[in-house]
């Protein structure tokens, strides 16, 4: 009889038991390119995907396996596959789906990279999206087409923090027969499980809260198995015959894991987006203390909030935990644990008083990154919105005031007191320019 | 493959191929509120052994429409028009759990269909309890996690798997979730119902094999040893598992089956 452990154990447990050769308690590095054959029988059986097993490392590896069946229990997924980064998930996925003369419907508050993905990539490829405010459901229906194929969005988007309504998204992508895939980087799956509010797939970039110590580049799709990829006009790439094994349907093959099959098989073999094992050992330690890293996060970022707001250098102040944003309401009924770690605020005196608060600060890290255990910062008009007037940064939903904070571990005094030596140095500019 | 059989839309999995005259046909009975999911390490497996295989989904099962059968008589009635609408002579069966109670049933009164017979996590009757047949009513999703929780042992609940990145537990949910919601309350009750197996099983001539479950909870170990001793000739394996071996032992369960094909295309 199995049991169906609580989320502290999943993190710890789930995926592996002790080797049964060497007894190794930790998840072993299976540093190796390649798996030996038993016999030409059994490797038939491996390439032709007729039973699970390893037989190159570009396409699965115990240790990755590890990890891929570990984030499939904490995210309630039937599997999963782990990949080079957050950017490959989300380009297997597309890829695995959509085909030239597709469409997709996707949120207009994403990351950049997801969008310059959609927008401007897959579009050489024949791949047109449809952009969308994530909240606006009716317009999300309504760019809804015969040739859609996939519906995509973030939990809480980057940078602007908006939350998705994912219960409500996903009944119209059910009404449509359209799968819907969310990025759940901001969340991970102790904040919110989208699986469980109807997403199909959910994405995530590893590097982030999950790995949780900036030191290993890592994404992964999971797969809800609650989608009906049957119709076989619609779907060709899942239920229709593919290429090799023998012209099968991965639906009719493999059901509700049909999704990654089709993955492993295709976008893992023929682009190789490849995890390291020693990454997916990193991301495995991570893992193993995300539920007491999210919980600090999340004390940490409602003492930041109650710090930021009422300070004298802060112009204005966004989260989704806060009454005044848009989608709070929203936030507090699907992430009732809270609504992550980034907070933006603008710091007053605009672009050259956020490059001085930025150059000041000490234990806050300057850098283009985010989850990490360490506070981390970016001023996007100094850094990667440099070349943009104020006015073009502002159609990019942005403003050269906007400082996006990452808020860390550490003891939440030191980090305040390091703002206060960012801000003194922001004022002094500001007085200057006066 | 889709068939119209008995007026209905019926799938069965054959590994994508059609079948063919001149090869034994191996035929995957799945078990209560499953389909043929049940045996997706198995069946393109056997394919690629040089088996035509079939594995159907019963009526309002996985793919298939139709009506539902409501006895373990009916659904081997159903079973053996299946094989007789696809014109397959002796057929060797491999059936899972509820798919050995039918499997007893077809081997004693219709014998000459079939030309072997493999028991998985089998029994001569399986009770079900009140509590999972009033939760498969009113709470079918429900009734589908604890199947799985009590099928699976206890590497289910760390999420072992020989597919990399699977999670069994979630994933023999949703392939019950493919069913219709009646389907897992009348396939219990139809076990519930079975009182001929220890007849049919004695009735069986054919040289027979058991893969049973060490740590099955569904029809434990001890049961299945009592049908192995009820019939003339049955060899046993026993895998370390739970119920749901096909999918928690795949390699083990296959090697077991291909020998005993082999030993008996050594017979003939």
């Amino acid at each position: 009889m199995s049991e169906k452990y609580k989320f502290d154990t999943i993190s710890l447990h789930s995926g592996h038991v002790p080797d049964k050769e060497t007894g190794s308690r930790a998840v072993p590095i299976y540093q190796t390119t390649s798996y030996v054959f038993k016999d030409t029988n059994e490797a038939a059986a491996l390439y032709n995907m007729e039973v699970g097993g390893h037989l190159y490392t570009r396409i699965s590896n115990p240790t990755i396996a590890t990890l891929e069946q570990r984030l499939a229990s904490l995210d309630g997924g039937v599997s999963c596959i782990a990949c080079s980064s957050g950017m490959a998930a989300m380009h297997l996925v597309v890829s695995a789906i959509c085909s030239s003369g597709d469409h997709i419907v996707a949120s207009n508050k994403m990351y950049g990279a997801n969008i310059n993905l959609l927008q401007h990539t897959m579009t050489r490829f024949g791949i047109e999206t449809e952009f969308v405010n994530p909240n606006n459901l009716k317009e999300i229906e309504n760019k809804i087409k015969p040739n859609t194929k996939l519906v995509f969005g973030e939990v809480i988007g980057n940078p602007g923090l908006d939350v998705m309504n994912v219960p409500e998204v996903a009944k119209i992508c059910k009404k449509k027969n359209v799968p819907l895939a969310i990025d759940a980087t901001f969340n991970t799956p102790y904040l919110m499980k989208p699986i469980l509010h109807g997403a199909n797939i959910v994405i995530h970039s590893l590097t982030k809260w999950i790995g949780g110590h900036g030191i290993a580049i890592g994404g992964a799709l999971v797969n809800g198995g609650n989608f009906d990829w049957g119709n076989k006009e619609k779907f060709p790439t899942i239920s229709g015959p593919h290429f090799a094994l023998n012209g099968i349907s991965f639906w009719e093959e493999f059901g509700p894991s049909a999704l990654t099959a089709k993955i492993r098989a295709e976008g893992m073999y023929n682009f190789g987006p490849s995890l390291s094992p020693n990454n997916a050992f990193y991301i495995l330690q991570g893992i193993e203390t995300l539920s007491l890293r999210m919980k600090k996060h999340i004390e940490n970022t409602n003492m930041m909030l109650d710090f930021l707001k009422g300070h004298e250098a802060v112009s204005w102040l966004k989260h989704p935990d806060l009454d005044d944003h848009p989608d709070h309401q929203i936030a507090k009924e699907i992430l009732p644990l809270g609504s992550g770690s980034i907070i933006v605020f603008g710091i007053k005196g605009g672009r050259d008083a956020g490059k001085a608060f930025i150059e000041n600060v000490t234990l806050a890290s300057h850098l283009a990154n985010v989850g990490d255990a360490k506070t981390l910062l970016i001023h996007p008009g100094s850094t990667t919105h440099s070349h943009l007037s104020s006015e073009a940064m502002k159609v990019s939903g942005l403003t050269d005031d906007m400082i996006r904070l990452s808020v860390g571990l550490e003891d939440i005094e030191d980090i305040k007191m390091d703002f206060e030596k960012g801000f003194k140095a922001a004022a002094k500019i500001s007085s200057k320019r006066n | 493959m889709y068939v119209d059989f008995k007026g209905s839309k019926t799938y069965l999995s054959t590994g994508g191929l059609d079948l063919a005259k001149d090869k034994d046909t191996l035929c995957f009975i799945h078990g209560a509120g499953q389909n043929h999911y049940s045996f997706t390490q198995q069946i393109r497996y056997f394919v690629s052994q040089g088996y035509n295989v079939i594995a159907p989904d019963f009526p309002g099962h996985g793919f298939s429409e139709g009506k539902q059968t409501t006895s373990i008589e009916e659904d081997m009635f159903w079973l053996a028009d299946l094989i007789q609408f696809l014109k397959l002579q002796k057929v060797f069966f491999i059936g899972h759990s509820q798919g050995c109670l039918t499997m007893l049933e077809l081997a004693a009164k219709i014998p000459d269909l079939a030309k072997g017979l493999i028991f998985l996590a089998g029994a001569m009757s399986i009770p079900v309890n009140d509590y999972l047949i009033d939760t498969s009513i009113n709470n079918p999703e429900k009734a589908y996690d604890l199947m799985v929780k009590w099928g699976q042992d206890n590497y289910g609940s760390f999420s072992i798997s020989n597919w990399p990145g699977h999670n069994h537990l979630i994933e023999g949910s949703a392939v019950m979730k493919m069913n219709n919601l009646s389907v897992l309350s009348t396939d219990l009750k139809s076990c519930n119902l079975y009182k001929n197996g220890k007849q049919a099983a004695s009735e069986i001539n054919l040289k027979c094999l058991a893969v049973l479950a060490k740590y099955d909870m569904m029809t434990p170990l001890k049961k299945g040893l009592e049908m192995v001793e009820n019939i003339r000739q049955c060899d046993f394996q026993i895998l370390d598992c739970g119920h749901f071996l096909p999918i928690e032992k795949p390699k083990e369960l296959n090697s077991h089956i291909k020998n005993y094909l082999s030993y008996h295309s050594q017979q003939l």
